[in-house]
């Protein structure tokens, strides 16, 4: 594969860009593979590249039902951040952002990483309090947070109205290293590099059964016939549920639906990623100029019969409040995602009562963030049977009572 | 919220007809349309129009004044000047007018949006004093403008009754550059005994020329390469027509080549729809009634396929039988009485499509644009970025959005969703159905933040309008 550098830009410029190759290549299927991924969104291409890169396993397959990243990888609000309250959280999403911040030049492909700086409004007394205990928490994983004066988020975020009559601003936990990036180059940034290594990304394939012989994987049944692995990582997000009652064993996992939507551009006024996680209302401003803004899972019980924009609605009445100026702007599109939700708000990487079989889900609402620290840990998990990163994030977890709980100072989404 | 036991989107004569004929069968009937007054597109403004401008627009459109009339006479409650921008399950309508966002529900819906003239992207067909030749008759039929020094360019009936009107308004256009060519006209002959039942519509068209040239209007057929020359506005219109390259010196050049079904709202709720290849564009999947595969949820007029003002009226009365049927206002037999002479006139209306889609099909070279040409005006991305894609690997028109933006601006796809579909389907030899549409999602129009952070308080209440 051509590696892309300012001399490629030139030369293809001076040829009216005509002689850019396939990014990735569409194969048919081989009859086994070492190792398949089912899924191919960030987390499952983020697993084959590193099964490649650290371990040298690279006859891959990762097999897609629609393309490559028109999951939930491609709709999300691209937060990435790494304050989290527990230990094995931070750890694992800390790994993730350091290895955002070299990714561009590791896939030698531009995801624009841009580390704008996140900040989580506190807007109630009992936030003032939970995030001085996570800044407190992050100085001892070596996470670099602080928690700022109402001040000092007016100077960060000058469009701010700060004292709202319901929603006032008392704080904020500002991470300067957090940011977004740009979802769908993630995505091809990883499909091309697994490409390159040889490994087949098989698209518009469905995985329709797992097949089994005395309790271990044999291979997958799919739309195109049958592939044999001894190796499957299951990475599908929101199908998960289904991929695990194909292989035989059951997860504690619930499936909502999270909403995001984003208004026509304007020119740039806000240069960092806000967080207003009591009225679910998460907002930055995109390269082209629109607000991006994500709003809060939708409630499990939901019988008010206001249907989804319901969510959005409260999102942005509060939102308003706290950012005057948007309101006269015009909401383009509205889009949503299943997530698929733990009791403890924490994922799983892990193996399963299948021998051979690993899943990696549950990301929830927050897995963007993840990808990179997450392929990292589970290709270790996949090619090494063990990986310190993913070692809490255990199946087992649920049964022995070893919650890793993010749901109070972290049941934040995105 | 307000409560109804249909909800009707768009009031041109499919909307019209079908709220007349449920209101009548006693099914409570909301009407909601973006415009100021009832019609659509081609009774557009007709309950206000002075007699000197319905002398301009002709005969047919002043039928139109029936359906306003007895829409006004019923007990439909229409809610005008409301844009419908997101439709959910159950069913739910969120909407805006005078600036408020507001919703109603009802049990049933009909969608009769119509139809959107087929974009046609040509080199310069962004410049400033190009537009549509539909946009010039809606400023004739709302407003009385008429563009000068104009040339209207592309192909379908609706060229020849734009030119007419302009002629009648006294301000004719400087020509009409014809792109169907004989080898059309020849091939569409074997549909010529349905277009004789249909005798009426061929008249009428003939009458149209007929009346062009007494006006001394000239007309070119056949052309090809259409391009608009100007630097800060179109100047001119290029085109090769009968061996010969010819520029026409202009203000405005007003380019049609057939309308499309809009199929926005029902995409949005999931409705299954086909690639028609005798119209070249996608049309929702319906039985005979124009229900949808969604229970409770029907289609009817140019936004089932396109058939024309008459059919529109009729399909509007037939879903309203079937819908008041399916309430419980209307017998089996009932139903089916009042429908066979409205399935008959549909038969006989009918009949002069497949000649009309055959003689008049769209202009190819705008099907396949050049790779300079602007597809995405929104975004300004061009058919070349588009074939580009689909070399890199991009299988259809959702994923060419992540990788180019196309479909992305203020008008969300609208535009260029048909050609894009065409130029990833051309490029990587898979048809249109496999290659697919934009994923339609809410809002179908732009709506304000402030309107959507209100609608909470005004969506319990009455909606406004009567
Ligand atoms: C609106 C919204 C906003 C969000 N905002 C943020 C944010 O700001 N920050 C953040 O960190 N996270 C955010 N998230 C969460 C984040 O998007 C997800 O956690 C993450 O993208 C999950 O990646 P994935 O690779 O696991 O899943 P996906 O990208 O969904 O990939 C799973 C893939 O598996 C495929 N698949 C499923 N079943 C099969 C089968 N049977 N055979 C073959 N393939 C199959 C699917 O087609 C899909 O492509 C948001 C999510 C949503 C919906
Ligand atoms: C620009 C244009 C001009 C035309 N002129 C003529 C002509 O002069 N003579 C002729 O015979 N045929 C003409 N046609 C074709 C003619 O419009 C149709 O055959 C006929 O009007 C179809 O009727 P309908 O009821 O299906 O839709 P329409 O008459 O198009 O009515 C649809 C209505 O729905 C409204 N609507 C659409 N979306 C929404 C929404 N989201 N919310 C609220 N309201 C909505 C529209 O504003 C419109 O009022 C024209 C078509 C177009 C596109």
């Amino acid at each position: 594969m051509r590696r892309y550098s300012a001399f490629a830009i030139a030369r293809e410029a001076a040829r009216y860009h005509q002689g850019w190759e396939r990014a990735w290549a569409s194969p048919e299927p081989k009859k086994s593979y070492d190792a398949i991924i089912v899924g191919a969104g960030g987390h499952g291409l983020a697993t084959a590249f590193y099964l490649g890169k650290n371990f040298g396993i690279t006859n891959v397959a990762v097999i897609e039902k629609g393309w490559l990243g028109g999951g939930n990888t491609g709709r999300n609000t691209t937060i990435i951040r790494s304050n989290y309250l527990q230990d094995a959280s931070a750890a694992i999403y800390e790994k993730a952002r350091g290895l955002y911040e070299t990714m561009s030049q590791d896939l030698n492909y531009n995801v624009m990483f841009s580390p704008r700086g996140v900040i989580m409004l506190a807007q109630t007394h009992h936030e003032v309090r939970g995030y001085q205990r996570t800044a407190h928490a992050n100085a001892l994983q070596g996470v670099k947070t602080e928690f700022i004066s109402p001040a000092r988020v007016k100077e960060i975020v000058p469009i701010i109205n700060l004292d709202g009559p319901r929603y006032p601003v008392l704080g904020g936990l500002w991470q300067a290293r957090g940011g977004t990036a740009r979802h769908d180059a993630v995505a091809w940034g990883y499909a091309r590099a697994c490409s390159d290594m040889g490994m087949d990304i098989i698209q518009k394939t469905e995985v329709t059964g797992v097949r089994k012989e005395n309790g271990a994987v044999v291979g997958v049944e799919t739309s195109r016939g049958f592939i044999g692995t001894k190796k499957l990582g299951i990475v599908v997000a929101g199908h998960s549920g289904v991929l695990a009652d194909m292989a035989g064993f059951r997860l504690p996992i619930e499936s909502v639906a999270l909403q995001a939507l984003v208004s026509e551009p304007i020119k740039p006024c806000m240069d960092c990623v806000v967080m207003a996680n009591t009225v679910h209302g998460y907002m930055s401003q995109s390269d082209k100029g629109e607000m991006v803004i994500g709003g809060g899972a939708d409630g499990y019980n939901n019988y008010t019969q206001r249907g989804s924009f319901h969510h959005i609605e409260e999102t942005v009445r509060a939102l308003v409040e706290t950012f005057p100026m948007i309101s006269r702007l015009k909401q383009l599109r509205q889009w949503g995602g299943i997530v698929d939700m733990t009791g403890d708000r924490s994922p799983i990487l892990s193996k399963t009562p299948v021998e051979g079989v690993f899943i990696n889900c549950g990301w929830g609402t927050g897995g963007f963030k993840a990808i990179p620290g997450s392929g990292w840990g589970f290709a270790e998990l996949m090619a090494r049977g063990y990986s310190p990163l993913t070692a809490e994030f255990g199946l087992n977890r649920f049964k022995e009572g070893r919650f890793i709980d993010e749901s109070v100072a972290a049941g934040v989404a995105h | 919220m307000a409560e109804f036991d249909l909800a009707i989107i768009g009031a041109g004569p499919a909307g019209m007809a079908a709220a007349v004929t449920a209101d009548k069968a006693g099914l409570r009937v909301a009407l909601l349309d973006e415009q100021p007054r009832p019609g659509g597109q081609i009774y557009r403004n007709v309950s206000q129009a002075s007699a000197d401008r319905v002398r301009v627009l002709g005969a047919d459109y002043a039928l139109g004044r029936g359906l306003t009339t007895a829409l006004a006479e019923s007990g439909v409650q229409h809610i005008h000047g409301a844009v419908v921008w997101a439709i959910e399950d159950g069913f739910r309508l969120s909407y805006t007018a005078n600036g408020t966002a507001a919703q109603v529900s009802a049990r049933r819906v009909l969608i009769a949006t119509g139809a959107l003239e087929r974009p046609l992207p040509i080199p310069g067909w962004t410049l400033p004093g190009v537009m549509t030749a539909g946009a010039a008759q809606i400023l004739l039929k709302g407003s009385g403008i008429v563009p000068r020094q104009a040339v209207l360019a592309g192909s379908g009936p609706l060229i020849y009754l734009v030119a007419a009107q302009m002629v009648r308004a006294g301000v004719p256009p400087l020509a009409l550059v014809e792109t169907q060519s004989t080898r059309d006209m020849i091939g569409a002959l074997r549909h010529m005994p349905g277009a004789l039942r249909g005798w009426r519509g061929l008249a009428k068209g003939l009458g149209l020329i007929r009346e062009l040239r007494r006006a001394g209007v000239k007309r070119f057929t056949g052309a090809d390469r259409l391009k608009v020359e100007g630097m800060d506005r179109a100047e001119a219109l290029c085109f090769r027509a009968g061996g010969e390259d010819h520029r026409i010196a202009c203000e405005t050049v007003l380019l049609h080549h057939g309308v499309v079904p809009n199929t926005q709202v029902a995409r949005s709720i999931g409705v299954s729809h086909r690639w028609s290849s005798a119209q070249q564009t996608f049309t929702p999947v319906l039985d005979a009634w124009g229900g949808t595969d969604r229970p409770g949820l029907f289609i009817a007029g140019d936004g089932a396929g396109i058939s024309g003002a008459m059919v529109a009226e009729i399909a509007g009365r037939l879903a309203a039988l079937k819908l008041a049927e399916e309430a419980g206002h209307l017998g089996i037999s009932e139903r089916d009485r009042r429908a066979a002479p409205l399935l008959r006139a549909r038969a006989r209306e009918l009949a002069i499509r497949p000649f009309l889609d055959a003689a008049y099909p769209p202009y190819p070279g705008a099907l396949r644009p050049d790779d300079d040409t602007l597809i995405c005006r929104c975004e300004e991305v061009t058919a070349g970025e588009i074939r580009q894609t689909a070399t890199l690997g991009c299988l259809g028109p959702n994923q060419a959005k992540s990788f180019t933006r196309a479909g992305m601006g203020p008008c969300q796809g609208r535009y260029c969703g048909l050609t894009v579909t065409a130029i990833l389907s051309q490029t990587t030899g898979q048809s249109p159905d496999e290659t697919g549409y934009y994923r339609i999602r809410p809002p179908l129009k732009p709506v304000t933040l402030a309107e959507l952070a209100a609608m909470a308080e005004t969506g319990a209440t009455n909606p406004e309008g009567e």
